[in-house]
């Protein structure tokens, strides 16, 4: 039997999809998400800042076995590729350690939950190329007339 | 004074040396009184949280906390602490006189100061709070930062934190990005990070920049320590802004006159 304990908050100084929040505000986000779910909530791992590192996550995938999951500020921190996303939740998930994004108020307790956080992640990425789509019209006024 | 050749003073180069080449500064706390009312309202805010009688040793009493929590219970008691001392209007000026002088010489004398001075507490042999290797610019800091790191009793081995050498930042950096995770990369720097020993009643002051952390505290005593940013108004700041993260708390008269100063207006009018 392993002894578990707590969820580790997950918190990062780099934008997401060009969105960012100051860190004190992504652990009060992350500690009242724990708190309304009646969780453990461990002092956050921070990601650090250069572009498309992981090696913190690393760290805490490297804890997963003790933990009870992990509360990422935003799912939106996950890496961009979807191999590699996948490749770390189902990390979590198959160490028995459960995963949670506090702005989403979603979570994933085995890789059938995944599917519904992969089609959050999908959606994202769509309203993304679609505001990039209505840029570009915007800036082409002969599509407009 | 005389004909001089230098626009630096001894103790302006001495700062220089030390931070550039060793990547901190040691010295005793510019104010003692200051200090030893922060740890004596440290010990009581303890004291207080855990419903026991004040300690006649605060010293001892900090040592040896470990005796009243254990780890599930060690964030509440460090959150109490440090919530009795940012309640306190004295806090901040006090932490800031610990080392004012030195900070003058290492990041100048218009100074913007962390809103929230943060503290560790690290029990014997607990392995569930600990900093993994990072350099503060990691973090969302600028290089343009320094941290004055005060711990609450005597620091030793790794019971202290440990910082890797600026002379071997440089190589360590360029193969970062081929480890896996932050463990494996302090396994590549192990050999070269220094433990900083330092007794109650001195100051640390060291750069940022330089990655840093700690690891399991082996020893029979509990680490307290506090920590602060502080960087010179007119620099660059990175993810952690002004206003939500640092406060100016020094800005000079001429400072204050350029900063509204403008030039008279109305030419160009009908009247040229």
């Amino acid at each position: 039997m392993i002894d578990r304990h707590g969820y580790r908050g997950y918190i990062g100084s780099r934008a997401y999809f060009g969105q960012r929040a100051p860190q004190h505000v992504q652990n009060l986000v992350i500690r009242d998400y724990c708190q309304r779910n009646g969780f453990t909530y461990l002092l956050s791992a921070t990601e650090y800042a250069m572009e498309d590192c992981f090696m913190i996550l690393e760290d805490v995938i490297n804890e997963a076995l003790k933990l009870e999951g992990v509360v990422f500020y935003t799912l939106n921190m996950l890496p961009r590729d979807k191999a590699r996303r996948y490749e770390i939740c189902s990390a979590f998930l198959d160490a028995g350690c459960t995963i949670h994004g506090a702005v989403e108020n979603a979570c994933a307790k085995s890789l059938e939950e995944y599917e519904n956080l992969e089609n959050l992640w999908s959606v994202r990425r769509l309203s993304e190329q679609a505001d990039t789509i209505i840029q570009q019209l915007a800036a082409t006024p002969e599509f407009l007339s | 004074m005389g004909k001089i050749t230098s626009f630096l003073q001894p103790e302006d180069q001495a700062a220089n040396a030390a931070m550039l080449q060793r990547g901190h500064v040691i010295q005793a706390v510019e104010n003692r009184d200051g200090l030893d009312a922060i740890r004596d309202l440290a010990a009581h805010a303890a004291a207080r949280h855990l419903g026991v009688s004040p300690p006649n040793d605060p010293e001892r009493f900090l040592n040896g906390i470990g005796e009243h929590v254990d780890a599930t219970t060690l964030n509440d008691l460090r959150i109490s602490v440090i919530n009795a001392l940012r309640s306190e209007d004295w806090f901040r000026p006090t932490y800031f006189s610990l080392a004012r002088e030195a900070l003058f010489k290492i990041v100048g004398n218009e100074i913007a100061m962390q809103r929230g001075v943060g503290l560790s507490v690290q029990l014997p042999n607990d392995d569930s709070s600990l900093l993994p290797v990072h350099a503060d610019t990691w973090d969302g800091d600028s290089p343009y930062e320094v941290v004055v790191w005060v711990p609450l009793v005597d620091c030793f081995r790794t019971k202290a934190m440990y910082l890797l050498t600026p002379d071997k930042q440089t190589a360590h950096l360029k193969t970062m990005a081929s480890n896996n995770s932050a463990e494996t990369f302090f396994k590549s720097i192990e050999d070269d990070v220094e433990y900083i020993s330092i007794d109650y009643g001195n100051v640390l002051i060291f750069r940022l920049d330089l990655p840093h952390g700690n690891r399991v505290n082996t020893e029979t005593e509990a680490r307290w320590s506090m920590n602060c940013r502080f960087k010179s108004v007119l620099t660059p700041f990175a993810d952690k802004q002004l206003g939500e993260f640092f406060e100016p708390i020094i800005i000079r008269p001429a400072t204050k006159v350029g900063m509204t100063y403008e030039l008279p207006g109305g030419f160009g009018g009908a009247g040229q």
